[in-house]
């Protein structure tokens, strides 16, 4: 299942990692991590606080660079010589904390990085910004500011806010963690609803329904390192490692 | 009249003469000197066919503002220096400032000459060469009623107050020495910046007398109401004389002593003398003097509605404005650096923040004004205006406060907003621009405003370096009317105006930042 560490990153892939690894001073925080995932492909990435699960998909746009090894994305590599404009174009990403900007309103919050970046005319992204508020069923909101809302609301203007610069890998960093139980039924709708329209999807989550329903596979990682890349119903029913039983089993008696 | 004053007007008469002996032979020899030359000799200190003056109005009627104009200086002084500039054919430019800048000023060659009602005295001959042109003397003055006294040692244990920047508190300290040698208790020395404050401590009774010169003390006579009389002319000759201080130079100093000798002679001097009423005579028409009314609410309309005023406020306000955008423009930068990574750059400003900071405002605007241009003669030049260079200094002080405040607010924008502005590939400039600064603005805001009204009232500082600011301008007036109340309350009017025209402003922006309050944000909208 695992790609070859050695070979070269798979150019036909939408997300290809080879020996990926990540330092903070002398903690290691990603090990050496090799993967594809496909076009259209949706993953979710599984593992205890702390294992690097966030750094990884934080590599993706470059928020977090990495240290070394090879992190190609939609067939090209990306190093300190990449234009971080294009990639972070191409790669959306939704933060656990939604990170609205507070002084716009929500369909500013949604227009202001594809007037600034790309050029688009302030009613044509207004009215992309409406669609997609209306596809996260909080267009009525609109002319709100990101205060006046509730976590849940903030959540989903903040994958409005992502779609509108039309990214081709939406990558989720925990979404639903800062919710509660009623707000992440309405998040975890609309990232439903997301996957079934192809766009490639790596989520960072404890949601377990979402990965379970949802998830073409599951990585599992621990320390930094991928201990298991498999399809859900496996790993949910016969996952190889001592380390994703027990963390499967602290998920069920939490 | 007091029975003193008249005691007074009778020992000082011989004084008042001209200097007509002098001057008859300086004449003389001009005159063979010159051969009936036309063009007398010019002095080096006239540069560009101007002869520059440097004066603190505030000391009539030797030089001070003679009406609602401050721009317009008058006087004795102000009188002989037209003279002069017309006995060499060449224009006047009279340049104003605190008393304790004349001398500075003069070292730093930014006037030819200073005319300031000064008195001839071999301490400031050391540095600088005087020429005498009147004859003066100096008066001790207490309220009216007071007995006189026979000598100095009779003021062992009372306040005196004097005009700082004058020679009056050394030689009052030369008097101290010898009471406390006699076992006395000595005199208690107060100095004001002002001429007038110095007698308003008198009228108001919280000293006992005031040194002054007695021809000041003529001009004092209409506006203080027969409330003051003299009680001791101490025999200080060395108080005998008023002169011109220019820069040390022989044959200037030549130059200038045939011109006031020539005037002498001529009978412009005695002309001069004759106009603002320095003889004995004119002082018996003063005598008949009404008392002042408590408030003079005219003085006080005429000073709201006067365009002195008016355009001391703006400039005040101009200064304030100039300097707190510039110090603002150049502290978000140093913010953004001082809150970046450790460099020399960082070091280098937390020492330019350490600086500005910790010296006093006075003594850096005394610096740029003083000091600078005798390391870069380029800042003696006529452009560099009292009113540059309290730009240059209030901004650079001001940036120093700023920053911090800039630092704090750009502190305090959550870390993850910079992360999403990234994250939805904004360019550097452009999450600043559009993310980070908008939110510090509304943190960084109520400091400012607060900083901004902080240094409106600093300008008031810049008096000493002869900028005509508001506070100046009331000084200015205080001088030459006594109408202390009336004037500041004038010039309190304008500031609390500006003042309260910034917070509402400040309230007004304040309203744009609804976003930050939930409930004020679910109002607007509605």
């Amino acid at each position: 299942m695992n790609p070859d560490p050695k070979t070269m990153p798979d150019p036909s892939a939408m997300i290809s990692v080879r020996n990926l690894s990540k330092l903070y001073k002398d903690f290691i925080a990603l090990d050496r991590i090799s993967f594809d995932v496909q076009r259209g492909e949706k993953i979710v990435v599984l593992g205890p606080s702390g294992s690097g699960k966030s750094t990884l998909i934080r590599c993706f746009n470059r928020i977090e660079p990495h240290d070394s090894g090879i992190l190609s994305i939609d067939g090209k590599i990306i190093n300190a010589q990449t234009d971080l404009t294009q990639l972070r174009a191409t790669v959306g990403l939704v933060f656990q904390n939604y990170n609205l900007f507070p002084h716009l309103s929500v369909l500013d919050n949604c227009t202001l990085a594809p007037r600034l970046v790309k050029k688009t005319p302030r009613a044509d992204a207004a009215e992309m910004a409406m669609r997609f508020l209306q596809q996260v069923n909080i267009a009525e909101q609109a002319n709100k500011y990101p205060i006046q809302l509730s976590g849940g609301q903030q959540q989903r203007v903040a994958i409005a806010r992502a779609l509108c610069m039309q990214p081709e890998v939406m990558l989720f960093d925990e979404p639903t963690a800062a919710l509660d139980p009623e707000a992440i039924s309405g998040v975890v709708g609309i990232m439903n609803d997301l996957a079934q329209q192809g766009i490639t999807t790596l989520c960072v989550t404890h949601e377990m329904g979402f990965a379970r329903h949802i998830a073409d596979r599951i990585i599992f990682m621990d320390k930094g390192r991928i201990l298991e890349i498999t399809p859900p119903a496996e790993f949910f029913t016969t996952p190889k490692t001592q380390r994703a039983r027990d963390f499967l089993d602290q998920m069920i008696s939490y | 009249m007091t029975h003193s004053m008249a005691q007074f007007m009778r020992r000082c008469s011989s004084r008042f003469r001209p200097r007509v002996l002098a001057a008859a032979l300086a004449g003389v020899l001009a005159i063979a000197g010159s051969a009936q030359a036309a063009e007398p000799d010019l002095p080096g200190f006239i540069h560009d066919g101007t002869l520059t003056i440097c004066t603190n109005p505030t000391l009539p009627p030797m030089t001070f503002v003679n009406g609602n104009d401050v721009n317009a200086v008058d006087g004795i002084d102000m009188d002989i220096a037209h003279r002069l500039a017309d006995y060499w054919h060449v224009s006047m430019v009279v340049t104003t400032m605190d008393f304790t800048g004349l001398f500075p000023s003069l070292a730093a060659q930014r006037c030819s000459m200073v005319a300031s009602g000064i008195i001839k005295l071999p301490e400031r001959e050391k540095n600088f060469d005087a020429v005498s042109y009147q004859d003066t003397a100096l008066v001790v003055v207490a309220r009216a009623g007071t007995p006189p006294l026979s000598s100095m040692a009779d003021l062992s244990g009372k306040t005196v107050a004097v005009q700082s920047g004058t020679s009056y508190s050394a030689r009052l300290a030369k008097e101290n020495e010898t009471l406390v040698q006699a076992g006395r208790a000595p005199i208690i020395i107060q100095q004001y910046p002002t001429e007038d404050q110095v007698v308003q401590q008198v009228l108001i009774g919280r000293v006992f007398a005031f040194a002054s010169q007695d021809v000041e003390l003529y001009y004092r006579q209409e506006q203080l109401h027969g409330k003051v009389s003299v009680i001791l002319v101490p025999p200080y000759p060395e108080y005998g004389h008023f002169a011109l201080y220019i820069r040390k130079n022989a044959h200037d100093r030549e130059l200038l002593d045939q011109a006031i000798a020539t005037m002498g002679q001529n009978g412009q001097m005695a002309a001069i003398q004759k106009k603002w009423a320095i003889s004995p005579d004119v002082a018996k028409a003063l005598a008949n003097t009404s008392p002042a009314p408590m408030f003079r609410w005219d003085t006080f309309f005429s000073a709201l509605t006067s365009t002195a005023f008016m355009r001391g406020a703006f400039i005040t306000l101009a200064v304030a404005v100039l300097s707190h955008f510039t110090a603002i423009m150049i502290s978000i930068p140093m913010a953004l650096a001082l809150n970046g990574r450790d460099s020399l750059l960082k070091m280098a400003l937390k020492g330019y923040v350490s600086v500005f900071r910790g010296a006093p405002t006075l003594l850096q605007l005394l610096f740029i004004w003083n000091a600078l241009p005798q390391f870069l003669p380029i800042f003696r030049e006529a452009w560099f205006t009292p009113f540059l260079a309290t730009w240059l200094s209030l901004s650079i002080n001001e940036s120093a406060y700023q920053v911090e405040i800039n630092r704090a607010a750009l502190g305090a924008v959550d870390k993850g907003q910079e992360l999403a502005g990234d994250a939805l590939a904004m360019s550097r400039r452009q999450v600043y621009r559009h993310v980070i600064f908008p939110q510090a603005l509304r943190i960084a805001l109520p400091p400012t405003i607060n900083e901004f009204i902080s240094l409106l009232k600093t300008t008031s500082l810049a008096s000493v370096i002869s900028l005509q600011e508001l506070l100046a301008v009331t000084q200015i007036q205080v001088a030459r009317t006594f109408e202390f109340t009336e004037y500041y309350a004038a010039a309190l009017v304008y500031y609390l105006a500006m003042v309260f025209f910034f917070l509402f402003l400040q309230k007004r922006v304040e309203r744009r930042f609804a976003w930050a309050d939930r409930h004020k944000a679910t109002a607007n909208e509605s």
